[in-house]
């Protein structure tokens, strides 16, 4: 078979791929091993979060599947942070694991363009430096203008479970053997990994209601009105299960301290480096002795299934300590386990090896996305997955690269941080890692983002014409309320908007006084009306921001030229020239970020590529 | 921090010394900025001397300058520069720095346009080895104390105000990113202490920066009187030269006299000028009126009077215009029998609390007070602090930084006190603040925000 762009893998990242490029207009082969591991959560059955919400938001405003893909199988949404200021607002939602996996499949299944190859890849094949086909191991042969590699965990993939160790493929075989071999041929720089997941329980064995009438399960329930994470979700979003909270207590501290020697992570048996900010039960005991206890959440998988996530409980020590830990826990006495805990090391490729695209300097149109970059999480993954699909897709076809600015989206800064900087630990988005945090809302997503995915070929004219109404209508409103006259509690008359900025008004309430009367939608009320208010208050400082974004930029359009020699430029001192040459940054900006280039040498670099040599060579083609 | 992308501007020459000084603007918007400042519709010619004036700034006498536009390649540091030489004077010069600023140039870093000269293939490696050092090092903190070692100790006490911020942002940012961690990572009448903390230290800081300045650039003392009080005869005596003309007439000295000395360390700029009457020809009322503009411009003011003949009219209302200003109200002559009634403390002008008058007795010809004359120069320049203190901020690009931070954290403050701002806003003014400690001081990403707090909070949902 011969297609445009071929996918290996079918997670979270190699899913938005693959539609990415079938939306716009490529033959797609999508090579996974079955029907049943796509859109597969493998961990926490859980989309969005603060940061990784804003990720969701923006991958649908470019016309990606996962915010459609949650609104239509969540079970329990809850908007994060909502007492603060809308600009780290993040949905969050649990997730039906298996009718979030099958939404997706009939999703790709609609799309005409995409072809389902079931095997395990192989070899990745090269002509002249550039992809040319891939073979299956099963020896099918399939030629591609492009390739886009979305392995996950599975590259060299071991699991622990006390001493317990096996390979973390199907069927107790070495997943993707040749694949990792391939992948190690071109030379990348590979690093391992850790990560892990808790026990999961039956629900049955389980007594909710008594636990919490005894008080040691506390409800956390879902948001009243839900807000969706698609901004073309019309209908009203329901919470269907209750999520629960509870504790650990003295008898989990003793436990996991005389047990500590059958920790694989404390023992030797595990050398990839874990999450920071997902720290396994063994770590949350031995590093924080001082806390007392922890958090522990209870979250049902889906509504078909029995399976309870224990969220918080993540651990790899042996089995028969698991079962003790899940029974000290208070209302958890007599809850059977369906699967333990366990940890998972895998090999990554380390991202500083790849453009601002996804593609590989290495080898011409193989593209990586997705948590084989050293990525956690299916929002990440996700969001690379859409970001290399586009451009494979325009690769395959000798269009240009498409790429987001840390100013334009968090898509931007997910994937400038792992190029730049590339991953010590499994990277995880933040709020804080955004320095134009303010301009990057979940309510502007669409604003920000969807006039770029219709220029791409992403938003169909159903979508396209809804969102040319919506801008209008924001925009209206905001003209509304500079001309609308309110009276201050003095009796002065002023522009609502001037009101609006003095400390303590609210928007709110002037609607519900009828002093202003604004156009707003149903079900993303709330988050309009946030977004509006939130204009109008912190105009000064949104203006100030989107001054800085504009200074950034000037930075972001300086260009190196592709294969530059960095060891020409007098002045620059050995170690910056290693760490330009490995990274092969684009632009003055990207350079601006790698560890040890200093602003001096940044200097130096901007001025040499001044000078009109280097200066002409830019302007060529 | 070294970019170069925006135009730099500083004073190019030394400090403090009379005469003419330069203040040299460099980059490609240095046209742009230089026709902001000078009062010349034309645009400047390319290596030509153009004689205009600084454009008037509200009611303040506008300096005349020298402008020389020079296009790249062919200028000091390979970019586009626009030399403007004016009056010696710190306070001229400063102030075309100020109005440079604010017509979009940023304050040069020490060494910046040698730095932009090397780059641009201007100076030859000899040259060039002076900012050798700085191309070198490897953080921007080492830059700096390879430039400067005064500012080794700034670097250290901005480093601590910083810890305290970062600390702070670290727990604001954690709570932002961690919500449901049933962590209370920093109280809100905490946030409002510790960023109350913060700008005290800061405040404290630049408290230190006049007296900094000071010993960096050096101070201007202007000699004034009415004519034939003996101003030439001081002037000479403080000058150690007999550098101005002495007769016993009245109106001898008829321009301003400018000389440099070093008054207990400061570098001092002496201007003696003529003396203030209404008559004369158009020679002396010229004179007249550059005396009156030089002690505008004065860090101190020298008001003489002669202790041998009674007040005139003249002498008080100098007295009463002078007020308010820092002064040494010096009583001259004391050699000669007194005429009585010549106690001008008390009976002119307001006391200024600000700036008391200090009255000082002297005899220009025997040299008796003179002593209490310097010390009374350097207690009216430093407002009688100690110039043993090291001091710690004296670099006018440190302090516009410092005083920008100073500015959101007070922003921060007063919207936390509020109880109004989310935390995203209040976090925005706070990192506006230690984006200007980093580019005095260094950098940190926000990867080290996030070390900081998985070292401190176990997260872990
Ligand atoms: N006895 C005595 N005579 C002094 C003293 N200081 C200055 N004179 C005399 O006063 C006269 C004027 O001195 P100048 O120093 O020229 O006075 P001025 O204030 O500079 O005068 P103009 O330049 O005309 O404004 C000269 O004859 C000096 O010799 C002093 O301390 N004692
Ligand atoms: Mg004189």
């Amino acid at each position: 078979m011969r297609f445009d762009v071929i996918v290996v893998g079918a997670g979270h990242a190699g899913v938005e791929a693959a539609y990415a490029a079938a939306r716009l207009g490529c033959s797609v082969g999508l090579c996974t091993l079955s029907r049943e591991t796509v859109a597969h959560m493998p961990c926490n059955p859980a989309v969005g979060g603060t940061a990784k919400g804003h990720l969701v938001r923006e991958i649908d405003a470019l016309g990606g599947l996962m915010g459609r893909a949650i609104d239509a199988t969540g079970i329990q949404f809850k908007l994060l942070n909502r007492s603060r200021g809308p600009a780290v607002w993040s949905p969050r939602a649990q997730a039906d694991k298996q009718r979030y996996a099958l939404w997706v499949t009939e999703a790709l299944e609609r799309e005409p363009n995409i072809s389902w190859i079931f095997g395990r890849a192989g070899r990745i094949e090269v002509e002249h430096q550039r992809v040319v086909a891939l073979a299956m191991e099963d020896g099918d042969r399939h030629e591609c203008r492009a390739l886009v590699i979305t392995t996950g965990t599975f590259l060299n993939g071991l699991i622990h479970i006390g001493s317990e160790q096996q390979p973390a493929g199907r069927h107790g075989e070495p997943p993707s053997r040749e694949m990792a071999i391939s992948i190690r041929s071109f030379g990348f720089e590979m690093g391992r990994l850790k990560t892990g997941t808790p026990p999961r329980l039956h629900r049955d064995s389980i007594d909710f209601q008594r636990a919490a009438s005894d008080g040691v399960f506390v409800e956390e329930p879902g948001d009243e009105q839900p807000v969706p994470f698609s901004f073309s979700t019309r209908a009203a979003l329901r919470n269907q299960v209750r999520c629960w909270l509870l504790h650990t207590n003295d008898a989990v501290r003793d436990l996991v301290r005389g047990n500590i020697g059958s920790s694989p992570l404390y023992n030797g048996q595990i050398q990839g480096i874990g999450p920071r900010y997902c720290p396994s039960l063994e770590d949350k005991i031995m590093r924080f002795p001082d806390r007392e206890r922890h958090q522990i959440y209870l979250e049902p998988e889906g509504l078909d299934v029995d399976d309870i996530y224990v969220n918080g409980f993540s651990m790899s020590l042996p089995r028969e300590v698991q079962e003790k830990l899940v029974h000290a826990l208070p209302g958890l006495e007599s809850a059977s386990i369906l699967r333990p805990g366990y940890a998972v090391e895998y090999d990554f490729v380390q991202p500083t090896g790849l453009r601002s695209t996804l593609e590989t300097h290495r080898v011409g149109r193989l593209f990586f996305a997705g948590q084989m970059n050293g990525t956690s999480g299916y929002e990440e993954a996700a969001a690379q997955g859409l970001m290399a699909g586009i451009n494979a897709s325009r690769a395959a076809r000798g269009d240009g690269p498409f790429t987001l600015g840390r100013a334009e989206a968090y898509i931007g800064i997910l994937v400038d941080d792992l190029i730049t900087r590339g991953c010590l630990e499994p990277y995880r988005m933040f709020t804080s890692r955004a320095e134009h945090r303010l301009l990057l809302r979940i309510d502007n997503a669409d604003l920000r983002l969807t006039p770029a995915g219709r220029r791409l070929g992403l938003i169909d004219e159903e979508s396209w014409a809804r969102f040319e109404a919506r801008r209008e209508r924001h925009a209206r409103n905001l003209d509304t309320l500079n001309r609308t006259l309110v009276r201050t509690s003095r009796g002065e008359r002023v522009a609502a908007s001037m009101l609006l900025r003095r400390p303590g008004e609210r928007l709110e309430s002037l609607m519900q006084r009828g002093e202003v009367a604004l156009d707003v939608d149903g079900v993303t009320r709330d988050l309009d009306l946030a977004s509006i208010a939130n204009e109008v208050k912190y105009e000064g400082y949104l203006k100030q921001e989107a001054a800085r974004a504009e200074r950034m930029r000037r930075q972001e359009r300086r260009r190196i030229p592709e294969g530059f020699a960095f060891a020409q430029v007098p002045g620059l001192s050995r170690e910056v020239v290693h760490w330009l040459s490995q990274i092969r940054p684009e632009t003055l900006g990207q350079a601006s970020r790698i560890p040890g280039v200093t602003p001096a040498a940044v200097a130096v670099l901007g001025v040499y590529l001044d000078r009109p040599a280097v200066a002409r060579r830019l302007d060529q083609p | 921090m070294f970019s170069t992308e925006d135009s730099i501007v500083a004073i190019a020459t030394p400090p403090g010394r009379g005469g003419i000084g330069v203040v040299r603007i460099s980059g490609a918007s240095s046209l742009r900025i230089a026709a902001g400042i000078l009062d010349h519709p034309e645009p400047l010619r390319p290596r030509h001397a153009t004689y205009t004036r600084i454009r008037r700034n509200g009611a303040g006498p506008s300096d005349e300058v020298i402008a020389t536009y020079f296009p790249g390649p062919r200028s000091y540091t390979g970019e586009f520069v626009v030399e403007i030489s004016a009056h010696g004077s710190p306070v001229v010069l400063r102030g075309i720095l100020d109005r440079a600023v604010a017509a979009g140039a940023r304050l040069a870093e020490p060494g910046e346009f040698t730095l932009r000269a090397f780059l641009n293939g201007k100076r030859d490696l000899v040259q060039a080895e002076a900012v050798a050092d700085l191309i070198d090092a490897a953080t921007p903190l080492q830059a700096r104390v390879a430039f400067d070692q005064l500012e080794g100790t700034l670097t250290a006490q901005i480093g601590e105000i910083d810890r305290q911020l970062f600390d702070l942002i670290a727990r604001l940012e954690a709570s932002l990113d961690f919500p449901d961690e049933g962590y209370h990572f920093v109280e809100p009448a905490e946030i409002v202490r510790r960023i109350g903390c913060v700008v005290q230290t800061l405040e404290r800081l630049l408290a230190s920066a006049p007296r900094g300045r000071l010993i960096r650039e050096g101070a201007t003392v202007v000699v004034a009187g009415r004519p034939n009080v003996g101003k030439s005869s001081i002037f000479n005596r403080l000058v150690g030269a007999e550098r101005a003309i002495v007769t016993d007439v009245a109106g001898t000295t008829r321009d301003l006299i400018a000389e440099r000395v070093d008054v207990e360390g400061l570098a001092v700029t002496m201007v003696d000028t003529a003396g203030c009457r209404e008559a004369g020809d158009r020679v002396e009322r010229e004179g007249v009126m550059r005396a009156a503009r030089a002690r505008e411009v004065a860090d101190v003011l020298l008001v003489i009077i002669d202790g041998s003949v009674p007040l005139m009219s003249e002498d008080e209302r100098l007295l009463a215009e002078t007020a308010a200003r820092p002064r040494v109200v010096v009583v001259n002559k004391v050699d000669l029998p007194p005429a009585r009634d010549t106690n001008p403390s008390g009976s002119h002008g307001e006391p200024d609390t600000a700036h008391p008058t200090t009255l000082v007795r002297v005899s220009a010809r025997t040299g008796a007070g003179f002593e209490h004359l310097r010390d009374a120069i350097v207690a009216g320049l430093t407002g009688r602090e100690s110039l043993r203190d090291p001091a710690m901020i004296s670099n006018a690009r440190h302090i516009a930084l410092l005083e920008q931070a100073r500015a959101s954290l007070v922003a921060a403050r007063a919207s936390s006190e509020a109880g109004e701002a989310p935390e995203e806003i209040l976090l925005a003014d706070l990192q506006a603040a230690r984006a200007r400690f980093d580019e005095v001081v260094g950098t940190r990403t926000s990867e080290d925000v996030l070390r900081h707090i998985f070292e401190r909070f176990c997260i872990g949902k």
